[in-house]
Order: structure tokens, then sequence, then C-alpha cells
């Protein structure tokens, strides 16, 4: 990443609206789409960077850890699809109503305890947005290809996969953070202790396989178990660091992919590949859920920063807690170079997770990463926009602007 | 970095030593003699274990030592053998794992790998022989079934590793700071998700989605059965849970079985062997792994020196059988006869037990199975890879 030299300080001189990191004051303003003239030089340069690093982690991926969504400011740009607003999730539904219980149907464990434990995610609360998109994307993909409004049965097994190996993946992650919390409630490590915790994502993993090799088509399968690697992968990448700076974004944005963005760009591929025949498809498919996934990652560590703990479901500035330097702490480092010497220790001295929140909230860190997600954002919906319209479709593009604008 | 000098450095991060190391699973290796050949076969038959392990090795064509060279080669192997490395002088259970797997991986004691390889060998290949033309073969194994053998091992390695997690609660001040036992829980998940990832693309590379279910079913079984291992352990009053011989064998199927098993059908069905074929190899693997893991239960109890301290696992099959003949409750009372101060005499206790019917009945069932995996080996053709395959039977079965 040398050639990417991020002219960050010539950025500064732009400022979006407000410099407040409170929800609803954020984005760019003026219309949406190509920017203002009169800011064009720098609003150009910045948005090269941007559209540079879009393309250049076309292939590699980055990702983040996994974090509950969370809210940001608005984002201007209005739907693409016309007057109508159609709610994604509720669209969404209609074809996943018994995702849960069917998911907790291949959870077939005959021990109560353990049977228990790997349900224990599954049980509605949760928002679903993985499988969401899957099945919207399913439709959309087969209205595309044949005008066929159904969804098969192995996409929606797709849909079911997704979300049990993101929970799989959940579990771990809890274990490795000795997190307390999640969504509101106890963790599986807190209730149930490490031991169980560990197996009991090792067997959500293993019913998930199961449910993929049924499905009977091998390019599925290997679509998949790309994404279980990748999960590892970034895991290891939150391990290491980075002493060059402008390695960390790369880095961060890497590990952005793996651990977020990859599930959800290969479970749409995945769908993809089982809806239509066409390459060109599955590619829209793959960067729709790319670019949305980056996104989303990126706000949920946004929101680390902007949002108190009662209206997530665990506590914030947890990243910082953890060591890690997200988005908003990157941004920062350009205009605080203090801050280095605390990325490196990860934050480990007392009084320096403090510091470093205090340095976020007075840069224009927050806004970096937002406008960030917005472009990435952008790129997503320009990417769906291929398919043939329909409902689904629509409900798409509109589900990338909730990922900018909500708060938990 | 090759694959020698990787298996090379390992051992001296880890301090592993010369002599070699009991694992809890492997069969002892210098007590199994050679008088009294079990079924009266051949004068050929080999009297220790690591005779029949070598030579099997030579039948299918290398030494094994399965981790995949690519799992090997990567950047995040050499992150988690430095990690690793950390631990050392800590009390966390990955270090023993690690040391018992390059120790093991230097004495090619990779059991189910070669059990699977041997397998495809003795199968041959199929009457439908068309589908596998464009499949290479070396030494009589499909390239498929080796990658099989080393997805076997990975996910063997995986839960080794994944069962040496410990509770953080449960700690005592005697186990040392709290952050090297966080610090090595965190590098035994993610080095076990990192086998298990690499087994899973392993898979996904076989094209063949039947094998892909059978492996993951079989992954499946392997946590339950490692998570019942948990549950039924001795508690502080060294008293286990009230289990009969025929729960005993379940849970030790899902635990030891399931994964050899299921491994050998997946062999024959990479060959494209019918039904029935695939039937024996399952049966095949399955009776043997029980065998082998009543065999390595049975050693406390046959070895003839008395070494200093002496324990055994109080869910072994000889154990779990002298309590079923007693009954719970006399059962109990010799447990805390055999306690002091809250500790268990475990030399008195092995006495009492020697003293009763559990040890012979274990025999019998190590038998048992032996004699059921042999009954499956029949319908192979007779050749060196199926005598190999009779003689590790009979190494497992083989007591003084």
């Amino acid at each position: 990443m040398a050639s990417c030299r991020w002219p960050w300080r010539r950025c500064c001189s732009w400022r979006p609206a407000a410099r407040s990191p409170g929800p609803g004051s954020l984005g760019p303003r003026g219309p949406p789409g190509p920017p203002a003239a009169a800011d064009d030089g720098v609003q150009m340069s910045y948005f090269n960077l941007v559209k540079s690093l879009t393309s250049a982690f076309s292939n590699r991926y980055s990702m983040s850890r996994f974090h509950h969504t969370t809210s940001a400011a608005c984002c201007c740009s209005k739907t693409r699809s016309g007057e109508k607003y159609i709610d994604p999730f509720k669209l969404g539904w209609r074809d996943l109503k018994d995702l849960y219980e069917d998911i907790r149907k291949e959870l077939v464990i005959s021990t109560t305890e353990l049977k228990e434990m790997s349900e224990y995610y599954f049980d509605g609360k949760g928002k679903a947005f993985r499988p969401i998109i899957v099945v919207l994307m399913a439709r959309a993909c087969n209205i595309h290809h044949n005008n066929s409004r159904d969804v098969q049965a192995d996409q929606r097994s797709i849909a079911l996969i997704a979300e049990m190996i993101h929970t799989a993946s959940l579990v771990h992650d809890d274990v490795i953070d000795d997190a307390s919390s999640r969504r509101g409630k106890h963790t599986v490590n807190k209730i149930w202790g490490e031991k169980k915790a560990v197996l009991a994502g090792d067997l959500i993993l293993s019913a998930a396989s199961i449910a993929l090799a049924r499905i009977g088509n091998t390019t599925v399968i290997s679509i998949l178990t790309q994404v279980i690697e990748d999960l590892v992968r970034g895991e290891f990448l939150q391990l290491g660091s980075k002493e060059n700076e402008n390695e960390r974004f790369a880095h961060y944005l890497e590990k952005t992919f793996k651990k977020t963005a990859s599930l959800i760009a290969n479970s749409c591929k995945a769908v993809s590949v089982l809806g239509c025949p066409d390459p060109a498809v599955h590619e829209i498919a793959y960067q729709y859920g790319k670019n949305v996934g980056i996104a989303f990652q990126l706000i949920d560590d946004v929101l680390d920063f902007t949002s108190c703990s009662d209206r997530m479901g665990k506590p914030t500035s947890a990243d910082l807690k953890l060591g890690l330097a997200t988005g908003p702490v990157l941004f920062a480092c350009q205009q605080f170079p203090e801050m280095n010497a605390m990325i490196m220790r990860r934050f480990s001295l007392p009084g320096d997770v403090d510091r470093a929140q205090q340095y976020v909230l007075q840069s224009d860190g927050v806004q970096q990463t937002t406008y960030l997600a917005q472009r990435y954002c952008h790129e997503a919906v320009r990417e769906i926009s291929k398919l043939r319209p329909s409902p689904e479709r629509d409900a798409l593009i509109q589900l990338s602007e909730i990922v900018l604008t909500r708060d938990k | 970095m090759s694959l020698r000098r990787l298996l090379l450095r390992l051992p001296r991060y880890l301090g592993v030593s010369g002599s070699p190391r009991r694992l809890w699973w492997s069969p002892f290796l210098d007590t199994i003699s050679s008088v009294g050949s079990w079924r009266g076969q051949s004068s050929r038959s080999p009297a220790h274990w690591n005779q029949v392990v070598s030579e099997a090795e030579k039948i299918v064509g290398y030494p094994a030592s399965f981790m995949s060279l690519r799992c090997l080669l990567s950047d995040e192997l050499s992150n988690i053998a430095m990690q690793v490395r950390k631990l050392v002088g800590t009390q966390h259970p990955l270090l023993t794992t690690a040391r018992g797997l390059v120790h093991e991986s230097r004495h090619n004691l990779q059991l189910r790998g070669l059990v699977v390889l041997l397998i495809s060998k003795a199968a041959g290949p199929s009457s439908m022989n068309a589908s596998c033309q464009n499949y290479d073969m070396v030494s009589g194994i499909y390239s498929c079934q080796r990658s099989l053998a080393e997805i076997t091992e990975l996910i063997h390695t995986a839960l080794l590793v994944h069962r040496g997690i410990v509770n953080l609660s449960e700690l005592q001040s005697s186990d040392g700071p709290l952050k090297d036992m966080q610090f090595g829980n965190k590098i035994a998940i993610l080095s076990g998700d990192f086998l298990l990832a690499n087994a899973c693309n392993g898979l996904a590379l076989l094209q063949n989605t039947k094998v892909v279910e059978l492996l993951a079913s079989a992954l499946m079984d392997l946590v339950q059965g490692v998570y019942h291992e948990n549950s039924t352990s001795a508690k502080e009053n060294h008293i286990t849970e009230d289990i009969g011989i025929s729960t005993w064998k379940e849970q030790t199927f899902l635990s030891h079985g399931a994964l050899l098993a299921k491994s050998c059908q997946a062999a024959m069905e990479l060959a494209k062997h019918d039904a029935d074929v695939q039937d024996m190899a399952f049966q095949y693997g399955k009776h043997m792994a029980m065998s082998h893991k009543i065999n390595s239960d049975l050693q406390p109890f046959i070895k003839e020196k008395t070494s200093d301290s002496i324990t055994f696992n109080l869910n072994s099959a000889p154990v779990v059988l002298h309590q079923e003949f007693l009954g719970r409750d006399l059962w109990i009372k010799q447990i805390r006869e055999a306690q002091e101060k809250g500790r268990l005499d475990y030399a008195k206790l092995q006495e009492t037990i020697k003293a009763g019917k559990g040890v012979t009945s274990a025999i019998d069932l190590c038998r048992y199975h032996g004699n059921k995996a042999l009954e499956a080996l029949e319908s192979f053709p007779p050749s060196e890879a199926r005598s190999a395959l009779e003689n590790i039977v009979f190494a497992v079965t083989r007591f003084s």
C-alpha cells in the first residue's frame, strides 16, 4: 500500500456540516451524487482516495470486529426507487418467518444443556440482518434472471447457514474477548464457562456445514468455506498490529472485510449462483455484499464512540478496551500524532482509553469514518442498480441506507 | 520454511525432551508383550505397536505426518507457534497438547490418518472405475483419499486443542496468573479454529458433497463426545455420573469412534465404492477405534511395574464396568474408603478395581470390538494393506 499516500492533511480543510459527534449532524452538505463544484479540488482528492481504496481491496478482504449494528448520522441521499418506502426488513421477513425455528431444527443435539447453549442466540431477538440481505438478494437475482419471484429452498438455506456461521463466530469471539454481555444478555461463556462455550461454537459450525453439504452444490460449498477461513484469518489479523501508519489503515480494512464483509459478500454470491447462471450477476451480488458489509462495520466502529451503553447490548469503547484501533481512531491519529504511542501499546496503560476517546471526539475521526462508510454504500447501490428493477432490488438499496442511519 | 525445519524448531520452543511422553489415548508402547497371540494368526504378527505402524507406513508410501504443507507454511502457523512459545512457563493445557502433538509427529503416531490410507488401499479401485479415471493414484491410493486422511487428522487435532480450554472461574491460585490462562485460551481457540477452517477448505476442494456431509457430521459427533467427557468427569468428591456401560459406549463412539468410522466410509465414497463396502469400512473404523480406546483405558490396570504416582480416569471402561457389576451404592462406598482427607488414593482404588470383574470384562469388550473389526475386514480382498489393518487390531487387543 505504499502507493496510497492518503492526503489527509489536505482533507482537513474540508469539513462536514457539524463537528460534534451527535447523531443527525454528520454527513456532507449538498445534493447526493457528484461533489459540489466549489469544493471540487479537495473533495475530488478524497474521492479518489476512497475510490482507490475500494478498488484496491476488491480482492482482498478486510474485516473488523464483529459488533452489533450501531447508529450513525443520517445520510441525505434519497431512495432511488421512487416515492414508496419499502421496509426491507418487512419484505425479507416474509421468507424468514421460521428462520430461528428452522435453525434450531438443524441443531440435532441430544444433550439438553448443549442444545440450550447452542440455541441461546437463536431466540428470535436478533435483527437477522444477514439473512434478510440474503433472501432479498436471492429474489432480486431470480427476478433478474427469469422474472421468478420465488426464493428457492436452497437459497433460503443459505440464509440459515449465514446466520449460523455468524453466530458460531460470535460465540468464539466472546470467549476470546472475555465479553460478558451481548444483545442485552449474558454471554454463553459467562453462563456456562469457556470450555463449553467453545464447544457450542464448534457445534453450530458443524451444523451449518452439514446444512451446506445437503444443498449438494460444490461451488456453493467452496464459496462459503472461504468465509470460515476468512473469519479465522480476520481474528489473526487482529492479534497482530502494524507499525507503519500507512499500513495500519490497509490492515484495518482488510480485517474489516475478513471479519464482517466476507460473510455477507459470499452469502450474496452463493444465492446468486443458485438462482442465476450469469457470472456478471454473481459479481454484482458479491460486490454489493462486500461494500455493504464494510460500511456496516465502519458504522459499528463509529457507534462504539458515539452511542452510550444503554442503547446497545454491550458497553461502548469496547474496541479501545480490547486494544483495537478502528477507523475513527486511525483518522484521529492523523490530527493528533501523540496517539501513535497509544495505538502501538494497544491502549494498555491506565488512562489510555479515556484519552483516546477524547482525542477521537475532538477530531473529525467519526465524520471521516462515516463519510467513508457512505462511499462504500454508494458503491453498493451502484452495483445493485445494475440488476433488473424489482421491489427486492429497491429494498436492498434502502437497506444500504439503513446501514448508515441505524443506531443499534 | 521447509516442513522439516518447522517441525525441528517447534520442539525447542516447547521444551520437548527426548523421552516419549504418554498421551492419554495412545497405547503404552513398551508393555504390549509378544506372548500369547490372540487369534492364533500367522507367526508374522508383529510384537510391538511401533513396528505395526512403521510397516503400515511403508505400505501407504510415506511416514504419516499429516499437517498439510499449505497449512504448515502459512503465516498463521508461525504466528501460532510464536504465541504458544509465550505460554512456556505457564500452566495452560495448550502447552501440554502442543508438546504431545510435536512428539506425535516425530514418532509418527497419527493413527486415524494412517488407518484411512490403509483402508483406501485395501479397498482398491471400485468396479465402477470410470468416474475415478481422472484421479491420480500413488501407491494404490487416490490423492483425494490422501487429502481426506489429512483432513481427518486436522479435525482430530482441532478438537484436541479445543479440549484444552480452561474455565476461568474455576482457576485456583496454583494455576498461575489469570492473564496467562486467558491468553492461552485465546490462542487455543484460534489455533483450533484455524485447523477447522483448513479442514473445511480441504473438504470443499474434494468436490464431493456427500463426503463433506459425512465429515461435518463426524465433527458434530466429536464435539458432543468431548462435551460428555467434560460433563461426566469426576467432580470434587471424585464421584462420577452414574452411567452404565451402554451409555459409555454411545459416548465413546461419539468421542472416539465417529471420526474414524465416517472417514473410512468417506474414503470409500471418494473411490465410488458401493454402500456395502462403505458400510464395512465404517464398521472397521468404528470397532477399531473402540478397542483402541478400551486398550488405552486398561493400561493403568495391567501394567506390571508400580510407578510412583498412578492415576486413572474414573470414566474409563474398566471402572465403569466395575461400577456396573457392583452397583452404584457399593461403588460410592469404595470410593469413600479410598479417600483420605479428600484426596483419592488411586493405588488403593486400583487394587479394589483389579480385585473385581471390571478389568477382565473390559479386556473381553476390547476383544469383542476387535473381532467385529476383523469381521468387517473379511469382505476386503487379501492384501498387504488389509494385513496391516489386521495387525493394528491384533496390537490393540493383545494383553499379557
